[in-house]
């Protein structure tokens, strides 16, 4: 498919609003996009909270590939890629764990925390002597940084910072891990499970789909529990930060009695107004009643009050073209009152996650659409990604990037789209 | 002591309650909990050597509010996760009674395999794992008062869950 002057075509359409079905199911482009996606740009793998301890680890994917994420003994982040330098043998079986060292079980060479290669059996009778452990280590992955206390990996070794690749969109990370000096937590673990879901589908709904609410999400409508004013999108603000990551934010509309700060409690309120970098984020998170947005290409973020605020962060890792495995964590300011989190992590698990009363029908949605894209038919097959197209960016708008007045639009969509295509196209995405 | 008699009862209760749940008559399902009833699916993660279960994360974590909730939703013509319905099978086997803390509750140990068939997919999906329930008996009648469903995966297999274990 791809010969056929097919992504050239595509770069045009996506200009006019227009996308093709088929990149939703098409094995090439997941070619393509293992290649010069997911092996450049910075993938989300853990929260800090997750690995405390020097030993600490946990096993994470990069693309479709398993790294071990571990705090070594020196107190430093690494990405060790999960092979045994000597053939090649998955190092690590386990989700997660402590170590000081990893032993290979079929031949039993034994790795540091720090990726170092510290035994080799028989090392002096059968390789004479001539094995350099030196440069034998665990293959590390050239970037792994954090921001706010999220660990990203790039496999990039000509890949920028962290900081500079999230550009703009840091201040408006700032708005959900900044609130307590003490950090974030994670609560357990990732809730973890696969659908036959291509993995943009999420990644662009959640940077920019306040539109699906109203019908994806009905029965909550009909419940009370979502917004039943076909309105309540036009409180708002659609931001495409930069570099392709883009969210929208809901303000709290006028004539509804919703509490400020999405109700966070009195302590965790009072620390914000300490800790966020500028008086600007105050005054947004003030008003704020939800923030949905997509760290480009695959960590998506959702912080909202239903009615009790939770914040959660997920990945859309890929397993194919019509194959996801979703990662859903919950996380919750560390010192906020026990009873608030108690009751920030029912919310969560009722709402979103593997049973969540939201989450159901939006994996139901993105499974059509990808059911409905692997065919020929798909590949002539144009959508429309041009709602709100004619609206003008607002240029009160405090933060950075462009922020349109309201959050019924598909501009997000379209900027994550040509961020992808620009990815697929180039040969160095970052010149 | 459990007597085959009583054996017999709770076997029946929980192949009834099946059937109600095979067949979505969610309204009778929820007229065998007790209105303290808790329903926990924990998330598990596979340590180093055994798997361990996520104390503080769960996939499920209900009382009869929530459960209520869910059950109402699905009773809106807008439940799409649910619309058309998914055909479900629970097989229960393995079925273990033993005696309760209290002399009007039993404790009971199964094996469960949860089979999901929906629309015109040819594929299935399962999902199996080991029901610990706490039956008490209320006014003569058995209830459920917990389930804690410990599920043989880390990794869900089943698109999601939104059909009761
Ligand atoms: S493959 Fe690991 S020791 Fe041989
Ligand atoms: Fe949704």
């Amino acid at each position: 498919m791809l010969e056929q002057g097919f992504l050239k075509e595509l770069g045009e359409k996506i200009e006019q609003g227009i996308a093709i079905l088929r990149i939703y199911n098409d094995p090439e482009i997941y070619e393509l996009e293992r290649k010069r996606i997911f092996a450049r740009a910075y993938i989300f793998v853990a929260h800090e909270s997750e690995i405390p301890q020097p030993g600490d680890y946990v096993v994470r994917y990069v693309g479709d590939e398993s790294y071990i994420v571990i705090r070594g003994e020196d107190g430093r982040i690494r990405a060790l890629f999960n092979a045994c330098r000597h053939r090649g043998m998955r190092l690590c079986r386990s989700e997660k764990g402590q170590a000081k060292t990893f032993l290979c079980p079929y031949h039993g060479w034994t790795y540091r925390n720090t990726g170092e290669l510290i035994g080799v059996p028989a090392e002096k009778e059968a390789y004479g002597g001539r094995l350099d452990k030196a440069k034998w280590g665990l293959y590390e992955a050239p970037h792994v940084e954090s921001y706010n206390g999220l660990i990203f990996v790039s496999l990039d070794p000509r890949a920028p910072s962290l900081k500079e690749y999230l550009g703009g969109m840091t201040w408006y990370l700032d708005l959900l891990t900044r609130r307590s000096s003490a950090g974030l937590e994670v609560i357990g673990a990732p809730q973890r499970w696969v659908v036959d879901v291509n993995w943009k589908l999420p990644a662009e709904n959640f940077s920019s789909d306040a539109y699906h609410t109203l019908m994806t999400h009905r029965s909550l409508v009909q419940l009370g529990m979502a917004p039943s004013d076909p309105q309540f999108a036009m409180y708002g603000t659609h931001i495409s930060a930069g570099n392709g990551h883009a969210l929208g934010i809901g303000f709290i509309p006028e004539h509804l009695p919703l509490p400020p700060f999405l109700g966070y409690p009195e302590p965790v309120i009072n620390a914000l107004k300490r800790n966020y970098p500028s008086e600007a984020q105050v005054q947004v998170a003030e008003k704020m009643q939800f923030w949905h947005g997509t760290v480009f290409p695959n960590l998506s973020l959702l912080n909202a009050a239903l009615p009790i605020p939770f914040l959660t962060f997920r990945v859309w890792r890929p397993m194919g073209p019509n194959r996801t495995e979703i990662w859903s964590w919950f996380l919750v300011e560390r010192d906020a009152p026990e009873d608030f989190k108690r009751r920030s992590y029912e919310t969560y698990v009722h709402t979103f996650g593997t049973s969540g009363v939201f989450e159901q029908d939006d994996v139901e949605i993105w499974r059509g659409i990808t059911a409905m894209a692997g065919g020929p038919t798909a590949e002539r097959f144009e959508l429309n990604f041009q709602l709100g197209m004619h609206f003008q960016p607002d240029p009160t708008w405090p933060g950075p990037g462009t922020a349109l007045p309201l959050d019924y639009a598909e501009r997000n969509e379209r900027v994550w789209l040509r961020e992808w295509y620009r990815y697929l196209v180039s040969e160095n995405p970052w010149q | 002591m459990i007597s085959p008699e009583l054996e017999r009862e709770v076997v029946t209760f929980l192949l009834r309650e099946a059937e109600l749940l095979d067949e979505g008559r969610y309204q009778e399902w929820l007229a065998l909990l007790t209105e303290d009833v808790r329903y926990i699916v924990p998330v598990q993660v596979t340590g180093e050597v055994e798997t361990e279960q996520e104390v503080s994360m769960n996939h499920l974590d209900e009382d009869r509010a929530s459960l209520e909730l869910r059950i109402r939703r699905l009773e809106t013509p807008y439940a799409w996760a649910e619309r058309p319905r998914s055909r479900t099978r629970h097989f229960l086997s393995n079925i273990r009674v033993y005696p309760g803390e209290r002399a009007d509750e039993v404790l009971v140990r199964s094996n469960l395999l949860l089979v999901r068939s929906r629309g015109d997919d040819s594929q299935a999906e399962w999902i199996s794992g080991e029901r610990q329930d706490l039956l008490r008996r209320v006014n003569g009648e058995w209830r459920l008062a917990r389930r804690v469903v410990v599920l043989d995966h880390s990794v869900v297999p089943v698109r999601s869950l939104s059909m009761l274990l």
